[in-house]
């Protein structure tokens, strides 16, 4: 029981970083991304090809995965994302749905349909505290999550690049009047938003083997996290991160594996349908 | 002035309506007898609009109720309370932007009728605002009074009993605020009720036989026009926003 | 409901007149009457969620529910019961019927990506389930239809040209249920309630009648889609028929392509389409797989960035209904 606790905790870390990001660009745009996870895909692919090539270790690959894939997203954002901005519901969501299918096609050419995964001396190991059993990549991946988190928040806080996406979250208009360039701050937001998601999606490769088709793996759990904490909110995603991971290892430990996804997707439309706006508020 | 009619169409029993920690409207009561035109006057910002759709149904009320022929209609939906006989106009003109003005009309008045029916009756009732000409027009075309009287079109179009205008004269001339006038009257005669929020004291007073008036979400002063127009809480109200007591001044 | 025969609708006549000849003038067996098959299939499928994507603006990333509810029920119903699958298909048709009126409870207040959101996460619980339920759905290893030469009374034909001839039927059933949907007095509710909900209510309109009449018609029309589709394929499994983007979104996508909210946009769009992907399958495949989808969700974007309103657009005349603009702030108590 405690066991599965940490378990959660350790996997809903992540799940809370993998998801900001979704959540960011929501807050900010005003934009549902359906290819968020196919950036999580690019960001698991640039980490393998770093361990394969470079021999860098995922966890410091994830920081090569997090400038490209924030490049890539800057530019999706000011080419495509851009232009449906004030463009009615169906034109955002569908916009991001083709851009879904084009990613994950073009990695399936690119790459293969492969799974590919990383050795990394630490990948079994694990450490033993009072009888409960703390796996090492599992760990280590949580840990730089809240690294990441914690910069994640001193950014939005403390930088001026900060201090302007969360400006024009709240009022663009008024934000231009002081001398915002919204149009970069979004693409900016974008791309970090994506680039947080290609982060986590790098430093779980130790445990996660990685496909064209992973995406598939983590849409659901992405929007039940982002839908828990409420659309927009960063730090309700990272809570309802670690909440989702809970209830994931938890339920575990009741019903078989494909269930608890089962379980997830209820949560998901039950929150949706009884408290749109999320179950825990914040910034 | 004051009719002596007893019947009691529409009660409003202590209604409060919050917004966050806002109270919009805040323990507002009145009643309207069938056949009287009463006008809503108070600020920008008073809470008449906020008052207007906790009594149709759009906004949940946080306390009190709301009374139609002696039945509470507070909780239920809109389109209920538009069955039971009482609909709005919207302020800034909610209507159907891909719809012409005869569709607008007929969508309201399917309510009682079948397709063929509505569009009858819908013909009728713009005929009667003298709106007939611009029927096929779309609305996207129609300039600001003119989008207020096919508001007006529309919630006629459902046969209420009771209904509220929020605004309908707003940036007519004063010709046209006349017929406008005269419609509204041979409704009443008819035995419609209205409830009117109108800034124009002109229309107003030429218009009701009685006024409330609201400041901050609470009544401030009920009575004739004249009583209330030259009720010193009530011209405070209005000289403590900027004087919006003169003609012609709204938001 | 007053009868106007207008150029578009002459066009459409003659298009099903010259589709229901063609299995005369091409192989009945062969290759290009099975994909004309497909497309009239899909033009179906699409024009069934129209109806509540294109008329109430609902945005559905979930109709393979609906899809795959009519295939699983008809199929089982077969297998199990020996039951005919035309009466299975009625009994799919209601039992997806059914799913969406649930479906509509928790979501009818749901707007745009919301609703968009809770679609996709229905049609993904169906997929679990009948991943996981093998005792009932047979599991992830899917569904085969046996196949005992002709025998119409269960639905079952060597000929493609026959099953060529019911999808016609089904797509001309679907297209007047649209069209009476759109032009009757539910056409100026569904217009109403994608428009302004508040004014439609206060209008009168039931606002969440309107919209659970649309979803419980769509959906149900959809299953009757996904039965022949069954009968037509002879197999189906839980990822292929629950499949967000090869149900879901291809359905959706038909219906944008050609023409969001028309009667002539999902006929359009799949003609255009799915002989498109069919191409694209034959010469493109052989190179890397996935270069059909890629080239699909680049037409996607495409249409959506050069013009969201559809090849419909281009014939100005035939627009049943201009599609929806953004959706105007719905009237709080704003001033
Ligand atoms: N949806 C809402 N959320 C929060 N506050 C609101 C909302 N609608 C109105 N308010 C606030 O409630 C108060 C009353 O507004 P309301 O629109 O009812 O005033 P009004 O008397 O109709 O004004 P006007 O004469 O300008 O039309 C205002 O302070 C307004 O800002
Ligand atoms: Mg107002």
């Amino acid at each position: 029981m405690i066991q599965a606790l940490v378990d959660g905790i350790l996997l809903g870390g992540v799940y809370g970083v993998i998801s900001t990001g979704l959540s960011l660009v929501f807050g900010v745009l005003g934009v549902v991304n359906f290819a968020h996870a196919e950036f999580l895909m690019l960001g698991m692919y640039v980490a393998w090809f770093a361990w394969r090539m470079l021999g860098l270790d995922p966890l410091l690959g994830s920081v090569l995965s997090f400038i490209i894939v924030f490049a890539v997203g800057y530019g999706v954002q000011r080419l495509l994302i851009q232009r449906v901005l004030k463009a009615p519901p169906a034109a955002q969501v569908f916009l991001t749905v083709g851009l879904m299918i084009v990613i994950e096609n073009a990695a399936l050419i690119a790459f293969g349909s492969d799974f590919r995964s990383v050795s990394v001396p630490y990948q079994v190991e694990g450490y033993r505290l009072a009888g409960i059993f703390i796996s090492a990549p599992y760990l280590y991946a949580f840990i730089a999550a809240v690294v990441l988190s914690l910069a994640l928040w001193l950014f939005l806080e403390r930088s001026w690049s900060g201090r302007a996406i969360r400006a024009v979250a709240q009022d663009p208009m008024a934000s231009t009047l002081v001398g915002v360039d919204t149009k970069r701050t979004y693409g900016f937001a974008f791309g970090l938003g994506v680039g947080l998601t290609a982060f986590g999606g790098a430093v779980i490769l130790p445990y996660i083997t990685v496909s064209p088709t992973v995406g598939g793996q983590f849409v659901v759990l992405m929007f039940t996290v982002v839908v828990l904490g409420g659309l927009g909110s960063v730090t309700g995603a990272l809570v309802g991160g670690l909440v989702v991971g809970i209830v994931q290892s938890m339920s575990a430990l009741f019903f078989p594996i494909q269930l608890q996804n089962l379980f997830l997707f209820v949560i998901f439309i039950a929150v949706l349908a009884l408290r749109p706006q999320g179950l825990i508020k914040g910034a | 002035m004051t009719p002596t009619n007893p019947k009691v169409v529409l009660e409003a029993a202590d209604i409060c309506v919050t917004f966050g920690g806002l109270k919009a409207v805040d323990g507002v009561s009145f009643s309207l007898h069938q056949g009287e035109i009463v006008g809503l006057i108070g600020p920008n910002g008073a809470g008449k609009t906020t008052l207007f759709n906790a009594l149709v149904g759009l906004q949940k009320l946080s306390g009190g109720a709301v009374r139609l022929d002696g039945e509470t209609v507070s909780g239920l939906k809109p389109h209920r309370i538009a069955t039971r006989g009482m609909t709005k106009t919207f302020q800034n003109a909610a209507l159907f932007p891909d719809m012409s003005v005869l569709e607008n009309v007929t969508t309201a008045a399917l309510l009682r009728h079948d397709l063929k029916g509505a569009r009858a009756k819908a013909t009728e009732v713009l005929a009667r605002l003298d709106l007939s000409p611009i029927a096929d027009a779309d609305v996207a075309d129609l300039t600001f009074p003119q989008k207020a009287m096919v508001e007006m079109a529309r919630a006629l179009a459902t046969e209420p009993r009771v209904v509220l205008l929020d605004e309908v004269m707003a940036a007519l001339t004063p010709s046209e605020m006349d017929e406008v006038m005269d419609v509204i009257r041979a409704l009443k005669g008819e035995g419609l009720t209205f409830l009117v929020v109108e800034h124009h004291m002109r229309a107003i007073m030429a218009l009701c036989d009685r006024l409330i008036a609201v400041n901050f979400g609470r009544l401030i002063a009920a009575g004739t026009p004249a009583e209330v127009a030259s009720h010193p809480t009530v011209i405070e109200a209005y000289l403590g926003h900027g004087a919006a007591g003169q003609e012609g001044s709204h938001a | 409901m007053r009868f106007a025969l207008k150029p578009g609708h002459v066009v459409l006549l003659l298009f099903f007149i010259a589709a229901a000849l063609l299995p005369l003038f091409v192989d009945p067996r062969g290759h290009l009457l099975r994909v004309a098959a497909m497309a009239l299939l899909f033009a179906a499928m699409a024009q069934s969620w129209n109806i509540v994507g294109g008329l109430a603006n609902q945005i559905s990333l979930g109709h393979a529910a609906f899809f795959g509810l009519g295939a699983y029920t008809s199929t089982l119903l077969f297998l199990r019961l020996g039951i005919s699958p035309w009466i299975g298909m009625l009994a799919g048709a209601m039992v997806a019927g059914i799913a969406a009126a649930l479906l509509s409870v928790p979501t009818f207040r749901l707007k745009g990506h919301y609703f968009a959101l809770a679609t996709l996460a229905f049609a993904e619980v169906l997929r679990v389930i009948a991943n996981s339920w093998a005792d009932l759905s047979g599991g992830p290893v899917g569904l085969t239809v046996p196949f005992l030469g002709t025998q119409p009374l269960s639905f079952a034909f060597r000929a493609v040209s026959s099953y060529y001839w019911i999808i016609l039927a089904l797509l001309v059933i679907v297209c007047v249920v649209f069209y009476v949907l759109a032009h009757g007095a539910m056409g100026y509710r569904l217009r109403a309630v994608r428009e302004n909900e508040a004014a439609a209510e206060v209008a009168g309109v039931n606002t969440f009648r309107v919209k659970l009449v649309a979803s419980v018609i769509s959906a149900a029309l959809t299953a009757m889609c996904g039965t022949v589709f069954a009968q037509f394929t002879f197999f189906f499994d839980p990822d292929s028929i629950f499949s967000l983007s090869g149900i879901s979104v291809r359905m959706a996508m038909i219906a944008i392509v050609g023409g969001l909210g028309t009667l002539g946009g999902p006929i359009i769009g799949a003609l255009f389409l799915i002989p498109l992907e069919e191409v694209a399958n034959a010469y493109l495949s052989s190179r890397a797989a996935g270069l059909s989808q890629l080239v699909f969700g680049l037409i996607l974007i495409a249409a959506i960035l050069i013009q969201p309103r559809g090849i419909m657009a281009f014939f100005p005349k035939s627009r049943v209904k201009t599609p929806p603009k953004a959706q105007p702030a719905t009237e709080g108590a704003r001033g």
